[in-house]
């Protein structure tokens, strides 16, 4: 097969590296030799798929620890799609060119609500049933996992199971567990499955009813030793859990063509509006020295000539500053550079982004999320204007020629004046770097649209609708400033999101009806086709704004049967305190709040030493513990 | 010192773009350890530069780089890369020039291709037919796709060689400047004179030369 595809295919296609495999550092096991065979499945394209560093992490250990073998596999771009269903090509996996139908399990990476339809799309070139319930004794387990899982019910229909959390922490456990077992008839192996090992969800092993008014009555399991709620998985120790030396090397540019340390997983900011902040808690960091022995070792491996550190919020790291003065020395002479990929809104992240970027200095991207200090105490983002206008300038000052900001509308309580707060704060950063600057400064705002997630304090929020967030828009695009560009984020694709991320299980019959409308790629834009996914919602007769309203407490959630750890009663009172617009600290600079997280997975909370906050009198953080 | 090799790109990397070829050598210096030297300035990149650009979609058998580092021994250089490089790219030889020589993109000015074809195909009459044309238009594939070029002056040679089981038509073209003639084009023109695609088996560069009154030299024997 793949002399054919070197012959006939890829000469056809846009990016062929995309589809060649045998980069450096590749493992391709002996396939009869190697027990449970996996294929990591990512549902966009290889220069995406390739800079994940979950995927990363999972190759390495499944391939140089385990005696299972893990191979990869990336949607084909819509070019590569044609040519593979007209020459009747299967999906194949990049190591040994066999179709996705050969192995025994086929585990999706889902990181975005609007992959779904190239998950369907990839199983059916990989000649996979695309629904759980169609696969019979010769097909492979299809497995999901990701933050997108931690509402998985959506997506029941096409994944015999998930798993939830850390997928180092439970991947491995899996596989043996199915290794063991691999006689047992299928249904027989899923009960095993999800009975024995935490963090693994099986949807077909519950029951689920509705009220009239069609929010949940009820879901449970269907049988004994099946948990009424599935705990995610957690590493407690990033310094002793395997982290790649060898990463494969692209031969194309990727998204991320970097060697990818991660120094922390975890944020406490507590920001109310974070998917990820609520359910990768709590913060785990690496030590210094373990960070630095893997740089060593990544970059002699894999020749890159850039270094990242990655994290939610790399500049909150306890040891970035002795990490990156560490990274420059070592490495500047022989041409290899450092990045900070997120940077925080205060001056010591600027100077820290000037050490490591000596060079050219064109963008700075920053996050204050909202306009105004009323509406960033709401969503709890922990900046000041203050802060803002002295990493503004401090940039400027030292020669930065542009500035990002990135900020979200559609937001609870917001009004007008929020969305002027924006045009001011621009306004006023503009003022700011022309005080410096001899020519004029660009300065770019990227405006999201807020989409209410899971396990958030927002779960209960309402999504602005599409007319209101588009409103705002034009509002906003009614006064415009020389040389400051604003863009928005599309209110369709946020709806949509919007929709899957509180979604329940009936939507799985409108996923698979858009998706035999041909929908695909609907996080890129030239692909999106909003009308099509309405006329499938149309046709089942569900109204998708059913899932994007406002919700009372007490409403039982589809998200529900996952636990994240972060207690209900702490989710609420961060929602009220949103309504007050009182802002609560990081955990970490403060006494606990209560979320539940540390305690439910015996953990001793992460505080940093000498800077005690004084928590507001309103955290009783007992009561919340005793509701957990 | 400047050192001056010769490497072999095979089919499993023919994909590859000129700045991928780029990435995966420079990766490969710093993984060996090479003692590469870095150019001044803001922005220091690795002194390398590819001499030939090899088209996407085409292996190549001679293609050829210039390096500058601090001294090693040009063995030690080849085999402490080669143990980095993917099987398919591999240094053949190299050798140490001076640093004035001149660059390879100045020098080389013809390239072989090798098209291996079906049997049967009646490549004879092909290369006569075409080598007896006093002009052979083409549209061009390169940057002004609205020229009609002519190819004729730059054809300098075409032979045909029996193999087992295939034929190999080499082609040896003039490329760079004046004229420079893609390997696209010779398909396009193969293509008008009745060679199907079905029949042609494989298609690679087989070098690249320094032309000085019909004679062909490699640039690593004419520096």
């Amino acid at each position: 097969m793949k002399d054919r595809l070197f012959r006939d295919i890829l000469p056809r296609v846009s990016k062929p590296v995309r589809y060649i495999g045998n980069e450096v550092n590749m493992i391709k096991k002996e396939w009869d030799q190697s027990h449970i065979k996996m294929v990591f499945a990512f549902p966009d394209v290889y220069e995406i798929g390739m800079s994940h560093i979950g995927g990363k992490i999972l190759y390495g250990l499944i391939n140089e620890t385990t005696p299972h073998l893990m191979e990869r596999s990336f949607a084909p771009w819509p070019d590569m799609e044609g040519l593979m269903r007209q020459e009747n090509i299967p999906l194949y996996a990049l190591e040994s060119f066999r179709p996705l139908s050969d192995f025994d399990v086929v585990g999706f990476s889902l990181q975005y609500e609007l992959s779904i339809t190239n998950v369907l799309n990839m199983l059916d070139l990989g000649g996979i049933p695309v629904k759980s319930k169609e696969r019979g004794p010769q097909d492979p387990i299809v497995i999901a996992g990701g933050p997108v899982v931690f509402n998985p019910e959506p997506f029941t229909d096409f994944f015999d199971a998930f798993l939830i959390g850390d997928g180092e922490e439970i991947t491995v456990e899996f596989l043996d567990c199915l290794y063991k077992h691999r006689n047992l008839p299928r249904e027989e192996l899923l009960y095993l499955l999800a009975s024995e090992i935490e963090g693994v969800y099986v949807p077909s092993l519950y029951t689920v009813a509705y009220r009239e008014d069609g929010t949940l009555k009820e879901m449970r399991p269907i049988r004994e030793g099946i948990p009424a709620r599935v705990r995610k998985r957690l590493v407690h120790d990033l310094d002793n859990s395997y982290y790649p030396d060898q990463p494969i090397v692209p031969y194309m540019d990727i998204v991320h063509d970097r060697a990818v340390l991660e120094v922390m997983r975890g944020c406490q900011r507590a920001c109310r509006f974070c998917h990820a902040g609520m359910v990768y808690r709590p913060l785990r960091e690496k030590s210094v020295a373990v960070v630095k022995k893997q740089a060593e070792a990544q970059l002699k491996n894999t020749g890159f000539d850039e270094v990242s550190l990655a994290s939610l919020s790399t500049l909150d790291y306890s040891g970035v500053n002795e990490l990156v003065k560490h990274l420059v020395e070592t490495y500047a002479d022989k041409g290899i550079g450092v990045s900070l990929p997120s940077l925080r809104v205060d001056a010591f992240s600027i100077d820290l982004a000037n050490e490591v970027q000596k060079v050219r200095k064109t963008t700075l991207t920053l996050a204050p999320e909202a306009g105004t200090q009323r509406l960033r105490d709401v969503i709890n983002k922990n900046i000041s204007e203050d802060d803002l206008f002295k990493a503004a300038e401090s940039a400027f000052k030292s020669g930065w020629m542009g500035l990002k900001l990135y900020f979200m509308f559609g937001l609870p309580t917001e009004t007008n004046e929020d969305l002027d707060g924006i045009l001011d704060l621009l306004n006023r950063v503009k003022g700011i770097g022309n005080r410096y600057s001899h020519r004029p400064v660009q300065i770019r705002a990227s405006l999201a649209c807020f989409v209410p997630k899971a396990h958030t304090p927002f779960q209960w929020q309402s999504q602005a609708t599409i007319a209101e967030l588009d409103d705002k828009r034009q509002y906003m695009l009614k006064h415009k400033i020389k040389n400051v560009k604003v863009s928005f984020h599309d209110s369709h694709v946020s709806f949509l999101e919007g929709v899957l991320a509180r979604g329940d299980r009936r939507l799985g019959d409108i996923i698979y009806l858009a998706w035999q409308k041909e929908c695909k790629f609907d996080g890129w834009s030239e692909y999106f086709k909003f009308d099509t996914w309405m006329e499938a919602f149309a046709n089942f007769k569900i109204d998708p704004a059913f899932y994007t309203r406002a919700r009372e407490y007490g409403e039982l959630f589809p998200w529900d049967v996952i636990a994240t750890g972060a207690s209900q009663a702490y989710l609420r009172l961060e929602n009220e305190r949103a309504k007050k617009g009182i802002s609560t600290p990081d955990c970490r600079m403060a006494d606990c709040v209560g979320c539940g997280v540390c305690p439910h997975f015996g953990l001793a909370p992460f505080h940093l030493p000498n800077q005690p906050v004084n928590l507001p009198a309103d955290i009783m953080t007992e009561n919340i513990k005793e509701e957990a | 010192m400047r050192l001056r090799a010769e490497y072999r790109v095979g089919p499993n990397l023919k994909f590859l773009g000129n700045l991928d070829m780029m990435h995966l050598l420079e990766r490969a210096l710093r993984r060996a350890e090479i003692p590469y030297r870095l150019t001044e300035g803001f922005n220091p990149h690795i002194k390398l530069s590819m001499g030939t650009v090899l088209p996407v979609g085409l292996w190549g058998e001679n293609e050829y780089f210039d390096l500058e580092l601090d001294e090693m021994a040009p063995q030690d250089f080849k085999n402490r890369i080669n143990v980095v490089l993917p099987p398919d790219m591999q240094i053949k030889q190299c050798i140490a020039v001076p640093m004035q020589a001149a660059s390879l993109m100045k020098t080389i000015n013809t390239a072989q291709y090798d098209f291996i074809l079906k049997p049967g195909q009646n490549a004879e009459y092909l290369v006569t037919s075409l080598l007896d044309c006093d002009k052979i238009l083409v549209q061009s594939r390169g940057k002004n796709k609205q020229l009609l070029k002519d190819l004729r002056p730059g054809l300098y040679d075409m032979q045909v060689e029996p193999g087992d089981g295939f034929e190999v038509l080499a082609v040896m073209v003039s490329v760079n400047e004046p004229l420079n003639i893609r390997f696209d084009e010779l398909l396009a023109v193969f293509a008008e004179n009745g060679l199907k695609s079905e029949n042609l088996l494989d298609f690679f560069r087989r070098g690249n030369y320094i032309r000085e009154e019909s004679k062909y030299y490699s640039p690593l024997e004419k520096v």
